[in-house]
């Protein structure tokens, strides 16, 4: 029997879990994920599963914030209605490296060790078709956000994911991160045309906002409230 | 304090797979997790209550003393071997180090004392139910 895989379930149990996924990396899973978390109505935990790169905790600029352990779990730091679970406040500033049979019991662990608040459950997962994946099917009954970019290379790998997803009869909602630029009230696809269920612009002032994506109220974060949010409400 | 969560997950997956009555569990940790004894029986002891299935079990734990392969040069070594290395860790991190709340992120903080690699094989660093004993049953075992 596995206590672990139990209480992660169990946590999970009644959420609305949200999973924040692409076949490729580099497409802005994490920024994707810190804004959608951003936008919700109520409170929501955010868990960062990408054990490797940890992009979440520098998001949001709390790296180098400890976790806090209570008796319900390790508890989350607390960023407006967000409450962010990061493997990188249990290791701080160190690498990351595990053999792949290790990593998605690292993940239960996470999730089961958790003091999980909330009605909604954001995983940023790690690029790729993994452990990730099939830990999450196991555990929850999650909604599928596949990001990608317009690029022809971003496309071919996430459809491996979408008829992935099809085939395990998961409907996902596609979104296209990076699509246009608006210039002179005109849209500009500079990477190629692909319309995805939410297009998003790209706004170069986001960049400003790394380490303090919690103050970002630009034109993406605007898309997303307007346009992502409604569909899985 | 992380001794809490422990506690709770084997009250909850004795209380999910069972029907009848538990009079013992014993339940293995590895040794290199340092959790509290006392304040996870404590723990349990308070949980148990909560549920009449477990309300009359005993908590025992057995600390397993993990063996390691290193997967690169292929040998093997004990915990005696890497305990150093261990303390190094805990006195980095203090009380909550990583290896107490997370046992399976061990290759990631421990090298092969041989070759230095993380590519690790600990066998025995997982948290387990071994046994339940129930009343009037035979005991079950995982």
């Amino acid at each position: 029997m596995e206590p672990l895989r139990e209480l992660a379930k169990e946590k999970l149990k009644d959420k609305k879990v949200i999973a924040i996924m692409s076949a490729k990396g580099g497409v802005g899973k994490s920024v994707i994920s810190a804004l959608i978390s951003l936008s919700l109505p109520s409170d929501v935990t955010l868990i960062d599963l990408d054990i490797h790169t940890m992009a979440i905790a520098k998001l949001f600029g709390v790296e180098n914030v400890p976790l806090e352990v209570s008796k319900e779990g390790i508890e989350p730091v607390k960023i407006r209605n967000v409450n962010l679970i990061s493997l990188a406040g249990i290791v701080r500033d160190r690498y990351v490296i595990l053999p792949g049979r290790n990593q998605s019991n690292v993940m239960k662990e996470l999730i089961a060790y958790s003091s999980i608040k909330g009605k909604y459950v954001v995983f940023d997962l790690p690029p790729g078709l993994g452990d990730e994946i099939l830990v999450l099917e196991e555990l929850s009954d999650f909604k599928p956000i596949v990001v990608t970019t317009p690029s022809k290379v971003s496309l071919k790998v996430v459809k491996y994911l979408l008829d992935y997803l099809n085939e395990r009869k998961k409907k996902a909602l596609v979104v296209v991160n990076m699509s246009y630029f608006t210039c002179n009230d005109q849209r500009v696809n500079l990477f190629g045309n692909y319309n995805g269920d939410v297009n998003l612009p790209i706004d170069p002032n986001l960049e400003d906002y790394i380490g303090k994506i919690q103050e970002y109220e630009g034109e993406v974060k605007k898309v997303i409230e307007k346009e992502l949010i409604p569909q899985f409400m | 304090m992380h001794e809490w969560s422990i506690a709770y997950s084997v009250v909850k997956t004795l209380t999910e797979n069972f029907n009848k009555k538990i009079s013992k569990v014993t339940l293995v940790i590895p040794l290199f997790s340092f959790l509290d004894i006392e304040i996870l029986k404590e723990a349990f002891n308070e949980l148990k209550k909560e549920n009449p299935i477990v309300e009359n079990a005993e908590l025992e734990v057995k600390i397993q003393e993990p063996t390691f392969r290193c997967r690169n040069c292929n040998r093997e070594f004990k915990f005696s071997d890497i305990q150093q290395q261990v303390g190094e860790v805990k006195n980095s991190y203090g009380e909550e180090y990583p290896l107490h709340l997370m046992p399976e992120l061990l290759p990631a903080f421990i090298k092969c004392p041989y070759c230095g690699s993380h590519d690790i094989e600990a066998i025995g660093q997982e948290i387990y139910i071994e046994k339940v004993e129930e009343y009037g049953a035979v005991e079950r075992v995982s």
